[in-house]
């Protein structure tokens, strides 16, 4: 790997920085290596809504149906100043109610046969939902919440609540781990840090924050000094990927990694940009609900598939994630006004998706390569570290426990998965006032685990084996369904 | 095995400044040597400073940055400035929240203040801090729904930690429950002090006007050794005098045990400063010792803590065993280069000079770690989580801008005034490895013999036929500026 890595920097190191490589590089192993085995033509966007999204101010009840779900809503959250509580109904002024994303086909939840809404800042999600390409996945959870924000998080992650494994990687990571080698990248988190789902030793991920800010830093004084430095530069992190040592080995080939990565990423900023002019201007357009963090970092997303769907070299992410920020609404949550902080955050990720989404049947339209069939190549799986709180605080919510996850594609079976979770005062811990995870079969009220999630994203989409996914995803050594996860087939009816 | 009384070796010596500062300058190595410190003697004088410094009254965030940026790379008291790091990352509070540059230079100054002394001192301050009180929502926090987000990360991030050292449960939620209620009613006034409003404050069960009877007694850490099955009441503690209820909280805190009856708070701080100072995944035993050496457990005096932990043999161990090695800050990284460097950044906007013009703090944002506005509650991810192809990137460009930064004054990198050479035909490259590497502090990472030291070699005469002419001005600058560029982007100098 070492010599090919010397090869590479050579060649491109003198050329000028952004350039399209040589045919012959295609023969690089590192770029065989890289052509995916299980997810295939496909690709994976893991979307995070850092800090906990409220689910009961999400996917939202809006009657009774044969259980008590708008009752114990309503009981929850109150409907004065302050009050997050949605009214099953057109709302008032700036407030909106359920009516206004009410879906074209209803959807009720299988248990309570409760008709159910989304929260009117999520209309976008409405329409994928109602085109058959978005899927709620009510109640997901796992034994035993924890309900601080590190510890959650990490175990959404890794999807290890129990600590059943010894690994730390992220659970998508260890299925990249496990199929790519060090200097191949197969992922990239936009942003700054790497995506902890992705989050692994055995194969290098991108933190990329804006694609045509990603270029090597060269000496712009001695350029003919550049290809000397760049060869000495390789040695130095060559030697520190061999060094045996963990953290020096992760360095040098984080470093190796990038200096590649850094030759071949930025010019898909042009491309895209050259190509598209309606659709990059489409993200940045605030009037139709664009020009937020959501909408511009879905877009370098949108930037990298176009680019790998056509085969730019050494170009080969398939695995992405997106975060949001600012769920953790304890105060000044907003219920369905339109200038709410809740509505805003649900509208920027809605709309965001769906731009994503329209960007690539665009993509697709009239192409025979790699671009054809893309909205049915993408899934997006939305989540966030916990719940809120059933019964509200002042005017925001604490922490709470499940809440619904999306999956969202044209490849997806759009529908509603899984059980709402039982909000009814008998049920929540008075002290605790959240709901409560359980396995058992004869629970009407039964919990999705987020394992049995991410399993069914492994086997259908990943095309994992199902003993390769169950070990990844072990099942809980706890006999006793109730508060445990005892049994899977990761087959949740999404795809 | 060496103890307070050994004198410091060259490597020793080095690893102490770095650890306690920002980089080993070569006279602050040689002055150690010189006087024949003793570890013990050599943490006495790091910790001996008298609080001091910045002291910014501003309102507009960058100026508040960028004059504690200046400060970090000027100051003496270095060990001052790391504790105040430290501090920020643990009690992390972000002006994106907070909106307010003076309530956020006022925390800094708290942590500046009470960096090194009682640790019970500086929670009092940090309970009533305003930027913190608005950060985590204690200004919001009322009697008729008590909001837990404070109380939580009181007890997870700042004092106990969610889980103990053998990996067991410090707190129950209703713990953090029945603290909230300690908190209600505290606010801000216009003067920037915390007081109590009582007309918002949750009395508690019995008191004149309490309409919450169902809540019950204000008894936490029900289950805790410390204080058996029944707790401790801190609201029978306190009694009619509410604003004492946070203080009665802190005392169960401070007396709060461990699953193996250890205090809890002393073990916690001790843990995060030994992996922020010594050793990033220390052994139990290595923490209880260090908390027994200092009677950290009784004192609660940081300065005593970390004068035990800069005294052991275990804060030497990375020099001998790679794994215990640290990546630096993206703070460390900036400003030990700059001070070993000799180099100033430039007027308030603090860039270098002829470099892209990046202001340092968008240096520092880019390496993921903008002051004053942390990612979280938690602070910063260190360790590994420092390095990523985005942060790799923002190092190796600012390194690439300040090595060319030109010209005479202090805001250039001017070589000559760190080297040396003489102005040979043929320069020895090994002398001049042997001499960067050196200043920079890396010189056992290019050790003759090792892939790294031949790399520097043959780059210094890559291009060049094989010689050094050092007589010629453009090799020379270009050579010199090329091999330190490259030493401060290598993986070797990423760690200390």
């Amino acid at each position: 790997m070492a010599l090919t890595r010397r090869q590479f920097l050579r060649r491109t190191g003198i050329a000028t920085a952004g350039g399209l490589f040589a045919p012959s590089l295609f023969g690089n192993p590192f770029l065989q290596r890289a052509l995916a085995q299980t997810i295939g033509d496909r690709y994976f966007v893991s979307v995070f809504l850092d800090g906990g999204n409220d689910g009961l101010g999400t996917i939202i009840p809006y009657d009774n149906g044969g259980g008590s779900l708008r009752t114990d809503y309503e009981l929850a959250r109150r409907s004065d100043a302050g009050g997050l509580r949605l009214a099953a109904g057109p709302g008032s002024g700036s407030t909106e109610g359920l009516d206004q994303a009410m879906p074209l086909t209803p959807f009720f939840d299988p248990n309570t046969g409760a008709q159910l809404g989304f929260h009117p800042g999520l209309q976008a999600f409405r329409d994928l939902y109602d085109a058959g390409h978005l899927a709620v996945i009510q109640g997901c959870g796992y034994p035993h919440a924890n309900l601080s924000h590190d510890i959650s998080t990490s175990i959404w992650e890794t999807g290890d609540p129990l600590h059943n494994l010894a690994s730390t990687a992220g659970w998508a990571g260890r299925h990249l781990a496990a199929e790519y080698s060090p200097t191949d990248i197969p992922g990239v988190t936009i942003g700054s840090r790497v995506a902890g789902e992705l989050e692994q030793a055995g194969t290098s991920i991108l933190a990329i924050t804006r694609l045509n800010r990603f270029g090597f830093p060269l000496d712009a004084e001695y350029s003919s000094d550049n290809a000397a430095k760049l060869n000495a530069f390789d040695a130095l992190y060559t030697e520190a990927a061999n060094s045996g040592i963990p953290m020096r080995e992760f360095i040098g080939n984080s470093g190796i990694a990038t200096a590649l990565a850094a030759e071949s990423y930025p010019q898909l900023h042009n491309t895209y940009r050259n190509d598209r002019p309606a659709f990059d201007a489409l993200y940045d357009d605030a009037s139709a609900g664009g020009r937020t963090s959501m909408s511009r970092d879905l877009r370098e997303v949108a930037k990298v598939i176009y680019g790998v769907a056509q085969g730019v070299a050494n170009v080969n992410a398939r695995f992405f994630q997106v975060r949001n920020g600012g769920y953790d609404t304890h105060s000044n949550q907003g219920g369905g006004q339109t200038n709410g902080r809740h509505y805003s955050l649900h509208r920027e990720v809605a709309v965001a998706l769906q731009m994503f989404f329209d960007d690539l049947a665009d993509m697709a339209q009239g192409q025979s390569d790699g671009r054809q069939d893309l909205p049915e190549k993408v899934c997006v799986l939305v989540w966030s570290e916990f719940s809120r709180r059933v019964i509200q605080n002042d005017n925001g919510t604490d922490h709470g426990t499940q809440g619904p996850m999306f999956l969202i594609g044209h490849g997806v079976n759009g529908g509603v998965v899984g059980n709402h979770p039982n909000i009814a005062p008998v049920v929540i811990d008075a002290n605790k006032g959240n709901t409560v995870y359980s396995q058992a079969a004869a629970d009407p009220f039964r919990s999705t685990d987020l394992r049995d999630v991410y399993g069914t994203v492994l086997k259908h989409w990943m095309n994992v084996p199902q003993a390769t996914v169950q070990a990844m995803l072990p099942l809980d050594p706890i006999a006793d369904p109730a508060n445990y996860w005892t049994a899977a087939d990761f087959d949740l009816p999404l795809f | 095995m060496g103890d307070q009384n050994s004198p410091l070796s060259a490597d020793e010596a080095r690893h102490l400044l770095r650890r306690t500062g920002f980089g080993a300058k070569q006279r602050d190595v040689a002055k150690i040597l010189d006087r024949g410190e003793t570890r013990g003697q050599a943490a006495d004088r790091l910790l001996g400073f008298k609080p001091s410094g910045f002291r910014p009254r501003n309102n507009s965030l960058y100026l508040v940055h960028n004059k504690w940026f200046k400060f970090m790379t000027r100051t003496k008291l270095e060990l001052q400035e790391k504790l105040v790091l430290f501090w920020h990352d643990h009690f992390a509070t972000s002006n994106d929240v907070v909106g307010n540059a003076q309530w956020m230079a006022n925390q800094n100054r708290t942590l500046r203040l009470h960096g090194k002394g009682d640790f019970r001192v500086m929670m009092h301050a940090i309970n009533r801090d305003p930027a913190m009180m608005d950060f985590l929502d204690t200004v919001r926090n009322r009697r008729s729904e008590p909001n837990e987000n404070y109380s939580r990360e009181l007890k997870e991030l700042f004092c106990l930690g969610v889980f103990d050292l053998d990996g067991q449960p410090t707190y129950t939620q209703e713990d953090i429950v029945q603290t909230a209620r300690a908190f209600t009613g505290w606010r801000v006034d216009k003067k920037g002090q915390a007081y109590l409003s009582e007309s918002q404050h949750d009395r508690g069960t019995g008191n004149p006007g309490d309409p919450y009877p169902e809540r019950g007694p204000k008894v936490i850490f029900k289950d805790n050794p410390a204080f058996g099955s029944a707790g401790y009441d801190y609201g029978a503690a306190a009694g009619t005098n509410y604003a004492a209820e946070i203080d009665e909280v802190m005392n169960a805190i401070w007396a709060h045990q461990d699953s193996a009856g250890r205090n809890t708070v002393a073990h916690w701080i001790a843990y995060r400063l030994i992996t922020f100072f010594s050793d990033p995944e220390p052994s139990n035993a290595y923490v209880e010792a260090m908390v027994a050496n200092s009677g950290f457990d009784t004192t609660f005096v940081v300065a005593d803590l970390l004068r035990a932990i800069f005294v052991d043999d275990q804060f030497y161990a990375a020099l001998t065993d790679p794994t215990k090695l640290s990546v630096k800050w993206p703070v460390d990284f900036v400003v030990s280069t700059l001070r070993v460097l000799e180099m100033k950044l430039k007027s308030r906007y603090q860039y270098i000079d002829g470099g892209s013009y990046d202001t340092v703090q968008d240096t520092l944002s880019n390496m993921g770690q903008l002051l004053l506005e942390p990612p979280s509650v938690f602070g910063w991810d260190w360790e590994g989580s420092w390095i990523n192809s985005s942060t790799l990137l923002a190092r190796y460009g600012f390194v690439r801008d300040a090595m060319s930064a030109r010209g005479n004054g202090k805001t250039a990198f001017r070589p000559e005034r760190l080297f040396a050479f003489a102005e040979s035909p043929s320069a020895d490259p090994d002398i001049v490895v042997d001499a960067v590497t050196a200043l920079l502090g890396v010189s056992n990472s290019f050790a003759v013999g090792s892939g790294n030291r031949d790399a520097l070699i043959h780059y210094l005469t890559d291009g060049l036929g094989g010689t050094l002419d050092f007589s010629d001005f453009e090799t020379r600058d270009k050579k010199l500026r090329g091999v330190v560029m490259l030493v401060t982007q290598s993986p070797a100098y990423m760690l200390h």
